[in-house]
């Protein structure tokens, strides 16, 4: 039954992985001055898309991710991911979230950590294993297997948080400023890592950043936010050939896109 | 393309190698400082010639447990017996109910003024309450042990489970984890440093809990020791109970952290540099 309801709330069309429709989200309603989060989002993620959301602190980007993740319900409006509703698609292990912290369990080594959520899914011992450590060659923590969260370093330390959002396979990886806190050289080498486990997973990716450079080096479409109340200003799309790389940067359209995205940015902070 | 780091394999041998030689050099000071504060002490007895019920020499001491240690060994039994089931039992209550109190806040909030407010009693004027309820067998010892290692357990119990990390709970969530796997693989091992905190302090007050009920009330254990003792002036073997209930102390306190260091070996490295 929950599953028809899934499909009936699903509005878009067939090649969509994700459809958002007509999302409202407002905080505080019971008592104190009320505050639109998100107002009338639509939004649609092709299979295997790489998306960006961007935009100033407060635009409810971040927001937005939670509501596809499910760790936050919207107050109106529609999530279809697969044709399912948020909770039926996490139920299934469908979504990776990696957050802006590792969040690593630091009493456990990073193989351990990697297969969490098989573990708790009930995948057997060496099955989830096997798996852990494909993951690890996958992200290059090769050797630290063994390694407690403690030793790695805040570069290693995501790359263990990708690793293991992407242990179940799922088929959308949502990602919030997962390397806001690194430094620029890390960054940029977290950024191709992603660029590369995109190619060759396969797996749709949302991902959350403040740096337009970020995302037009990353993504296939970048949605610009703007806040109070959160909403969507402008979607652009990035033209740029694949695969990319750090020599992506050094194309003319590169600076164009740019451009433009900073410029559709400052209209967000205009207004704030 | 992976970063560049120290190889985790050479790392961890060499903080093995950095621990045994940390506890060298951590055990050698205190070691010196004893040997050299008894030679002293010692020396100190026979050039101003101290009489013997104001202090002890070290040999006296010494003497009194040695010329007869069956006794005193028998007493130390019944107290380490008294301060161990206590510990036990006290820590089993203070674990369920700080676990009450973290899942269920009303109850922890209906509860905890008192609960603190008890803990302020001196257990001096709870023990003769507790053995007229628990009568004159070790069962009443041990129920003040109980009684006063039961709140750290509890305190620390409560405060450890909800220490949790609220994106690791996210986790958690999009891993749809349900609420056992939640406590037992997340919220429990983050509350362990917690606990054993609390353990730490109950070792301390279940050997105080012993003594003192026996001092309140009995006819063995190192407390009966300590009265008597004091009571006929047979000062070396008050100082000889005195020794070994610290010695019961120390034993079990170290007793206690080297389960932590087995049980939390990502934890352990972290207070060895501290």
């Amino acid at each position: 039954m929950a599953e028809a309801d899934a499909r009936g709330a699903m509005p878009s069309p067939a090649e969509s992985l994700v459809s958002i429709a007509g999302v409202n989200l407002v905080y505080g309603l019971r008592g104190g001055a009320p505050v639109q989060a998100l107002r009338d989002i639509d939004l649609a993620v092709a299979e295997g898309s790489f998306v960006s959301l961007i935009g100033p602190s407060g635009c409810g980007k971040s927001t937005l991710l939670r509501v596809i993740g499910d760790l936050l319900a919207p107050t109106a409006g529609t999530v279809g991911i697969a044709g399912r509703v948020p909770r039926e698609a996490r139920l299934k292990r469908e979504i990776g979230f990696v957050f802006q912290e590792a969040a690593l369990l630091e009493w456990r080594r990073i193989r351990d950590n990697i297969a969490l959520p098989l573990e708790l899914r009930g995948t057997p011992r060496a099955e989830r294993l096997a798996k852990a450590d494909a993951l690890i060659r996958l992200v290059g923590l090769d050797g630290f297997q063994d390694a407690w969260p403690r030793q790695l370093s805040g570069g290693m330390r995501q790359r263990a948080a990708i690793a293991r959002a992407l242990s179940t396979d799922p088929r959308i990886l949502l990602l919030d400023e997962p390397f806001g806190a690194l430094d620029q050289i890390t960054r940029d080498r977290l950024n191709m890592e992603l660029a590369r486990i995109h190619e060759i997973t396969g797996v749709t990716v949302i991902l959350v950043t403040h740096s337009i450079r970020e995302a037009v080096l990353l993504s296939d479409r970048i949605v610009v936010m703007t806040p109070r109340p959160g909403r969507i200003s402008r979607i652009l799309d990035v033209d740029l050939p694949r695969p990319r790389s750090l020599g992506s940067r050094d194309d003319g359209r590169f600076d164009e896109l740019v451009r433009i995205g900073n410029h559709e940015l400052e209209k967000g902070y205009r207004d704030a | 393309m992976p970063s560049p780091a120290a190889p985790p394999a050479a790392a961890a041998t060499a903080s093995r190698f950095s621990w045994s030689e940390g506890t060298l050099a951590r055990l050698w000071p205190p070691a010196v400082t004893f040997v050299v504060a008894v030679v002293a002490w010692q020396a100190m007895i026979t050039a101003f010639a101290i009489p013997v019920y104001v202090l002890p020499a070290p040999a006296d001491i010494w003497l009194a447990f040695a010329n007869n240690p069956v006794p005193l060994l028998g007493h130390a039994g019944i107290t380490l017996f008294e301060a161990i089931a206590g510990f036990l039992l006290g820590s089993l209550l203070g674990a369920v109910l700080g676990t009450v109190f973290a899942y269920f806040p009303v109850i922890a909030r209906g509860f905890l003024p008192y609960i603190i407010a008890a803990n302020t009693i001196p257990v001096v004027a709870v023990a003769p309450i507790i053995i007229i309820w628990f009568g004159h067998g070790l069962g009443s010892k041990v129920a003040v042990t109980t009684f006063l290692s039961f709140f750290p357990l509890a305190l620390n119990m409560m405060k450890g489970l909800q220490s949790y990390d609220r994106t690791i709970m996210d986790v958690f969530h999009v891993a749809a984890a349900n609420g056992p796997q939640r406590f037992f693989k997340m919220r429990l091992p983050s509350a362990l440093p917690y606990v054993f905190v609390g353990l730490k302090l109950n070792v301390t007050f279940s050997v105080i809990g012993a003594i003192v009920a026996e001092f309140v009330q009995a006819d063995k254990g190192l407390g009966f020791v300590i009265m008597t003792s004091y009571r006929t002036l047979a000062m070396p073997r008050l100082w000889a109970a005195m020794v070994m209930s610290a010695l019961i102390g120390i034993v079990f306190f170290a007793l206690i952290a080297a389960i932590e260091r087995l049980a939390l070996p990502w934890h352990s490295s972290h207070q060895d540099q501290a």
